[in-house]
Formats: structure tokens, C-alpha cells, sequence
């Protein structure tokens, strides 16, 4: 206490100068708080205005047979119910769209005709969020619901004037859908929404339902999931490599009943692989009885065992049918193929197993799936053919930098994926270069608040020299009293402590009145990139207590570091010397 | 008994290239409850030695023993102790603390002490009445006049119960009616309190008020007169 209230007095007795550093410090301590809540809004906006709608935190994609243009998964259910129950998920999205050209009044420009789920239960929070990203000028969300309507949807305030048309207007888009089929659909618009995301600017929302029915999706199909999770930067990468974990593929199988010239038996059909390496080790494993392995490598090969071809009454040649439970039909599937060779011995996978080659195998499998997918394989063991049958997808390998990514999406586009690919990424991969631009502005601010910091530390060291030379003789006193070392020490840092504190707790009053000034003022930036870094066409600061709290006790930190040395000075000061007597 | 005992004292301080010898064999004793002067003319060691008594500065040669205990051999936190429990000063200065009013002068060293805020308050204020400043505790020494200063300086130098108080020509800042009564409180103080009291001064009128007087000349003691 007696420290306390010698340095909280020492503090009042150089007033005009601990004023002017109070001063300095505060100023800092503003500016500091100003630039970090800004840069917190700056991440608060890359990372839930932008990348939450663009990639979303971590997402989950779906490329069937390795097409980057075919994002569907076909089992919509299992997916969600790999992503359930992760705690840091707050908000998963069906990833449902298509780049398109559309035709307005004389004029086209290139859209993203986007799937919106407004049926979505969404939090109040979560719709203010939505609100705030996407305010509609004109219209209601509710509108795209209108059955009533061709097709509503909600432009871009930009988008509308880019392409000439208003409300109530109609637009045309031609596109590619999900299967390759040439689709032509006319949009009413309904809503006209101004967003600051500029990123979001060429988004046209339709209602998700008529979207994936546009697109070619099935009820039971989904595209891409983009997930939007609680604190990002933290827990992406982990939550991803959960989720990677999560979406390991079992083997493809489907059981069916097969019928060919003589009976009927069941079957287990399982797809294998037919690129180069795999046909040289199965050509190792089989012995055939009739037919080739090079007609069964073929796109629609298919090899049977000599015990169920003799059962079936067929040999390499015939044809037989094969019927199966679907998962999400209820009438059964029925396909024909034409035997291509019969295996007489070596190493088979069962007795009643079909093998189909990968392309047919898909094909059919993705194209309904059967009852049990989404099952363990129950059949015989593998063996030496566990790498050789097909899995249920091919689950891409987690990278963690934009550069790995790009290799890995290289790799896709130069291998002839037969099955559908799963890439579980975090939004540090997909979008880098605009999170690098967060980071370069953080750094930018961090270098300006450092230059800043050393000047006024400059000043704390200056003034602390200056105080202690002018009370020398006062140390000299205390310590003929009998203040030890150590207190006199601990009685100049304390001063520093208590102007730092208090200079710190006018900065950040003074860094709110600052920020609550700038926000008043209105910033016009349209079709510059720089405006999605305004929010309803201001600046946008978001203070928090820890980023404050933790610039504070940096800087008290810093300026005790920086007293201590000058007041370890102070203090190793002989008292016979300090006193300035001699002889 | 001796409370203070010196022997062949020797205290250099170096100038430059050149090293001042401040004192150069000093031997003395000093009992408890003694009021001592040692006089001598300005440079003749007078503050040196109270220094080194004191503990505020180190014998280069000699052994310094102060209430039977060898100070040259301890290091800076046990000689501090010792200057907080056992030594009082008061200074030609006065070297007061600006920022503390009267009494929060006083207390000053008990606090240093750790004692509680109220039983420093209580001593304080019996020490402040003692030296006839019960009307001005809540001064700052900006506030009062010289002979006022040095009865604070007096006041928080006994507020501890020290075994010893040197005071370093502790008149030479004030006039000669108020450097009278200061040294009459002084007295007093070592009459009640039975403190050894050892002051240092050039001034002859002072010497009367001396039971013991120590005569330094250049670094060397050069008597020691019969007490007053």
C-alpha cells in the first residue's frame, strides 16, 4: 500500500510531463484499439460475411466421377448424418449451384444461380447475420416460395442494373445441367438485395428445391456442404480432419438377385478397379474358363465365377439380369449385361460374387443406390483383392496449404475417377488469397502500431531517466531510511504501471469515440473491391474485451519491461551517493 | 556499554585517476545513550564517518561494529535492516518525502516496517505531538518552515525506537534561534527516549549542547574532549 501511494502521488507531482506521456500512450492505446477492431472486423467480415457464403468455414465436396462441374452426392441424408452432432458446427448448407450466362432486357452478364434453403430454421442471430450480409432493397425472402411465380428469384441490386431488369422482370439462363443435359429456364425476379460481399454480387437466389430440380438433383441429392462453424480460425482444420476421418469409404456392393439362362441366384455385385496396375494383378489372380479379361476391363465388363455361371446356365457371351432393392425407390432395379469372361479358378472374392468393371459398377451404383449402401460389406474376406474392389467413393487427401490444394485438384483433373471423389477443405486452402489479404492488413497494422509503440516507449524510458535523476537525493533518503533495493525499484515501475493504466483505460475511451465518429461517416465504393471491406456502406470495427484487454496488457507489459531497467538503476543507486554527500 | 566500535577506519574514494582518502584510521567508541558531536572544518571526514556508521556507505579498511554487530561483512539487504530497525538519520536538508504530509513522513519508516497503518498512525501522531507539530500534521513539507522540517526529519528518525540517530549538521539550514531549539529537542528526545544521539557540525554555539565532543581533521580524529 505504501508503494501505491507513493507512486499514484509521485504520478500528480510531474503533472504537465506525465500528462503529455499519459497523453502519447493514450493516443497509442487509441489507435491500437481503433486498428485492431478494425481488423476484427475486417476477419469478422472474410470470415462470416464472405468465405462463410463463398466456401463456407470447411466444406465438404462431391465430384462425381471426378468432374468438377458434377457436385452431387447421392445419398443427401448420410452426409448430414456424418456431419451431425460436431460440436463447433453451427450452421450446415447444401451447396446447390450452377454458373450460368443470363439474358435481361438487351443486355447478359454472368451469374452463380444459387439454391437458398428459406425454410431453414434459422436462429434470431443467424437472421440477422443473413439480413445484414444480403438486405433486400425490394421484395421479400418469402417470395422465392411463391408457387405461384416461374421460377422467383432475388438479384443483386448490381446484378439487376448490370442485366437491365427490375422487378417483376424475367431472365433467361441456359445452362449445362448436373448430367450434361442443356437446360433452359426463365427466372421472374422478385427481390432486389444489396450485399457488401462482393464476392456475393453475381449470386442469384432460387428457392433450393426448385434449384436442385433445375439442376438434375434427385430429392434425395445434394451438392457440396459448406458449414459454417464457431470460431473459424481455431477450429477449421481440426473440424475438417475430424470430418476426414468421418468420410472414410467402405467397399461398394450391391446385393441382387441375378437371372440368366438357366435359374435365378442371389449376388453380391462388386465393382473393380480397371486402371492399369489393378488389371496387371488381377490378370495374376484368375484363371479363366471362357471368355477374355481384356473384353471384362472394358467399360461394361463383367466377370463371373465358374460355379454361378454354371447355375446360371451362361457362359462369356450371354447376357443376365440383374435386380436390386433401391434405396430411395421403391419399384427394384433391373439391368442387363453381357457376361465377359468366367473365372475357373485362383483368386476370386466369393462364390456368388459378380465383379463389374469400375465405370459400369458406378454407373449403376450411383445411379441407385442400392438398399444397403451405406452398410458394412458383410461378404467373404477379400484378401489379396481388398485394394482391387471399388470403394464407395475416393475420399481426396487433407491438405493444409492453397498449394498442396491446387496439386491435389491438378491430380483430379488428370486422373479418370470412376468413383465419386469426396475433399474435405477448410477455407485456408480454398480461399488463401483473400485471407491473405486479412493478414496483410493485420500486419500492416501491427507494423504501425509497433513504429508508434517505440516512439512512445522512447518517452517512457526518457521521462523515467529524467525522474529519476531529478529525485536521486529523495532515493538516497528512502533508502538511508531503509527502503530496500527492491521496493525503490518496484516504486518507479508502479508509477510507470499506473500511467500506463491509466493513459491505457483514456486510449480506449477515446479509441470508441474515434470508431464511433468514422462509422457515422458514409463511404460510397461501388465495383471497388475494397468495399466489401464496409458494411452497409461504412467502415466496420468490431471491439472485443479480449482483443482490448490483451493490447493493454501488452503495452503495461512493454512499459513496465521498459522501466524496469532505469528503475533497477534507480534503485542500485549508492545512498551515500544519491544523498550527494562527500567529506 | 558501546554501542558503536571503530577501529583503524579507512575510507578512499577515487577522483578521477586519483583516490581521496576521506578517512584514514579512525578508532572510536561510542556508548548508548551518548549525545556526541564530532566537529570539524568542511572535508575533514565528519559526513564520511556518519555515513559509514550509518550504513549508508562502506568502510574501504576497518571494522565498523554497530550495536555489536560487524556491518562490513553484510551484504545490502541485512545492512538496509539494519539502517530501518536500528539507525535514525536527519539531514542538513531535512529530506523530507515532498509528496507525504507531516504525519505520512513520520510513519514512513514504520510502514517500511511493515507495521499496520494504525499502529503507525498512532506512533506518528505521539511523536508529532512530542516535536510540538500537532497542528500542522496535515502539511506538506512545501508548507512548512525550515525549524518545522527539521522537527519532522526528528520525528520520523525516532518514530522506529532506533538505537542510534546521526544527524548531519542538522542546524546548518536553519537560523540560530530555531538551530537552538531544534538541538534542545534533540536533547530532550535523547533524555526521553535514551537514543544515542551523534550529530556532526562546524558551528561552535552547537558544542554546548554536546556531552561528548570528537574533533576530526583530515580523516584522523584528533582527540576526544571530556564531555560538555
Amino acid at each position: 500500500m505504501l508503494l501505491i501511494r507513493l507512486s499514484m502521488r509521485n504520478l500528480l507531482r510531474q503533472k504537465r510531463r506525465n500528462l503529455l506521456l499519459g497523453s502519447a500512450i493514450a493516443i497509442g492505446v487509441a489507435i491500437l484499439v481503433v486498428s485492431n477492431s478494425f481488423s476484427n472486423g475486417i476477419s469478422d467480415i472474410m470470415f462470416n460475411r464472405i468465405m462463410r457464403y463463398v466456401t463456407g468455414h470447411v466444406a465438404v465436396r462431391f465430384n462425381e466421377r471426378g468432374g468438377v462441374m458434377r457436385e452431387i452426392f447421392r445419398d443427401r441424408a448420410r452426409a448430414l448424418e456424418l456431419i451431425k452432432g460436431d460440436p463447433v458446427i453451427e450452421e450446415a448448407d447444401e451447396g446447390v449451384a450452377m454458373f450460368t450466362r443470363a439474358i435481361g432486357n438487351g443486355r447478359s452478364e454472368n451469374i452463380i444461380l444459387i439454391g437458398v434453403d428459406t425454410r431453414k430454421g434459422l436462429s434470431a442471430e443467424g437472421q440477422r447475420e443473413v439480413e445484414k450480409s444480403f438486405r433486400l432493397v425490394e421484395g421479400a425472402w418469402k417470395d422465392v416460395e411463391d408457387l405461384s411465380i416461374e421460377n422467383p428469384v432475388i438479384v443483386s441490386v448490381e446484378k439487376a442494373r448490370g442485366l437491365n431488369v427490375k422487378m417483376h422482370d424475367t431472365l433467361r439462363v441456359r445452362f449445362r445441367n448436373m448430367f450434361g443435359q442443356d437446360q433452359a429456364v426463365r427466372l421472374t425476379v422478385v427481390g432486389l438485395m444489396k450485399n457488401d460481399n462482393i464476392f456475393m454480387q453475381p449470386a442469384v437466389f432460387l428457392e433450393q428445391a426448385r434449384a436442385k430440380e433445375i439442376f438434375g438433383y434427385r430429392p434425395w441429392e445434394t451438392g457440396s456442404l459448406s458449414l459454417k462453424i464457431r470460431d473459424p480460425q481455431k477450429n477449421a482444420a481440426a473440424l475438417a480432419d475430424r470430418l476426414h476421418d468421418k468420410f472414410k469409404p467402405g467397399t461398394a456392393f450391391i446385393n441382387a438377385s441375378v437371372h440368366g439362362l438357366g435359374g435365378r441366384r442371389s449376388v453380391t455385385v462388386l465393382g473393380f478397379r480397371s486402371d492399369e496396375d489393378s488389371r496387371k494383378k488381377i490378370t495374376g489372380m484368375l484363371k479363366l474358363a471362357s471368355g477374355s479379361l481384356e473384353k471384362a476391363f472394358r467399360k461394361d465388363g463383367l466377370i463371373l465365377p465358374a460355379g454361378l455361371a454354371r447355375n446360371l446356365g451362361v457362359t462369356a457371351g450371354d447376357r443376365i439380369t440383374l435386380r436390386y432393392e433401391r434405396k430411395f425407390e421403391k419399384s427394384p432395379k433391373e439391368a442387363a449385361y453381357t457376361v465377359s469372361a468366367v473365372c475357373a479358378s485362383g483368386d476370386y472374392p466369393g462364390a456368388s460374387v459378380i465383379l463389374m468393371s469400375d465405370p459400369a459398377f458406378y454407373d449403376l451404383y450411383y445411379g441407385d443406390l442400392p438398399a444397403a449402401a451405406g452398410q458394412a460389406y458383410a461378404g467373404d474376406k477379400l484378401g489379396g483383392w481388398s485394394g482391387l474392389v471399388s470403394p464407395e467413393w475416393v475420399l481426396l487427401k487433407r491438405t493444409y496449404n492453397t498449394d498442396d490444394y491446387k496439386k491435389k485438384y491438378q491430380e483430379i483433373s488428370q486422373n479418370k475417377w470412376k468413383a465419386t471423389t469426396i475433399d474435405v477443405s477448410t477455407m485456408y486452402e480454398t480461399a488463401s488469397d483473400i485471407l491473405k489479404l486479412e493478414y496483410v492488413l493485420k500486419l500492416i497494422t501491427i507494423s504501425a502500431v509497433l513504429v508508434l509503440f517505440f516512439i512512445i516507449l522512447l518517452g517512457v524510458v526518457n521521462t523515467l531517466r529524467m525522474t529519476i535523476r531529478e529525485r536521486t537525493r529523495e532515493i538516497g533518503t528512502v533508502r538511508a531510511i531503509g527502503m530496500q533495493r527492491s521496493e525503490v525499484r518496484d516504486m518507479f515501475i508502479l508509477e510507470t504501471f499506473f500511467l500506463t493504466l491509466f493513459a491505457s483505460a483514456a486510449g480506449i475511451l477515446l479509441g470508441f469515440a474515434v470508431m464511433g465518429g468514422l462509422t457515422l461517416v458514409p463511404i460510397t465504393m461501388q465495383d471497388n473491391p475494397l468495399g466489401m471491406l464496409l458494411v452497409e456502406g461504412r467502415l466496420y470495427f468490431l471491439p472485443t474485451f479480449a482483443g482490448i484487454a490483451g493490447n493493454v496488457l501488452l503495452i503495461i507489459a512493454i512499459a513496465v519491461a521498459t522501466a524496469w531497467f532505469p528503475a533497477r538503476r534507480a534503485a542500485g543507486l549508492s545512498p551515500a551517493k544519491a544523498l550527494g554527500h562527500f567529506g | 556499554m558501546n554501542i558503536i566500535e571503530i577501529k583503524d577506519l579507512k575510507k578512499d574514494y577515487p577522483l578521477g585517476n586519483t583516490i581521496v582518502p576521506a578517512l584514514r584510521g579512525v578508532d572510536l567508541s561510542v556508548a548508548e545513550g551518548d549525545f556526541m558531536s564530532i566537529i570539524g572544518p568542511s572535508g575533514s571526514g565528519k559526513t564520511t564517518l556518519l555515513n559509514v556508521i550509518g550504513c549508508i556507505d562502506f568502510a574501504t579498511h576497518g571494522s565498523v561494529k554497530v550495536g555489536g554487530l560487524e556491518i562490513t561483512a553484510l551484504d545490502d539487504r541485512r545492512v538496509t535492516d539494519i539502517r530501518l530497525h536500528k539507525i535514525g538519520f536527519i539531514f542538513q536538508t531535512f529530506n523530507l518525502i515532498p509528496v507525504l504530509n507531516v504525519i505520512e513522513n513520520i510513519e514512513f519508516p514504520l510502514l517500511l516496517m511493515k507495521r499496520t497503518a494504525a499502529e503507525a498512525r498512532k506512533r506518528a501522531s505521539q511523536l508529532a505531538e512530542e516535536v510540538g507539530l500537532n497542528d500542522h500534521v496535515r502539511h506538506r513539507p512545501a508548507e512548512l518552515s525550515g525549524g518545522q522540517r527539521q522537527r519532522v526529519a526528528i520525528a520520523r528518525a525516532l518514530v522506529t525506537n532506533p538505537d542510534i540517530v546521526l544527524a548531519d549538521e542538522p542546524t546548518a539550514n536553519l537560523d540560530s534561534v530555531t538551530g537552538a531549539s531544534i538541538l534542545e529537542l534533540m536533547k530532550r528526545m535523547n533524555e526521553i527516549e535514551k537514543t544515542t544521539f551523534i550529530f556532526s557540525t562546524h558551528d561552535a554555539n552547537v558544542l554546548k549542547y554536546a556531552r561528548r565532543i570528537v574533533k576530526i581533521k583530515d580523516g584522523l580524529i584528533e582527540g576526544a574532549p571530556a564531555a560538555a
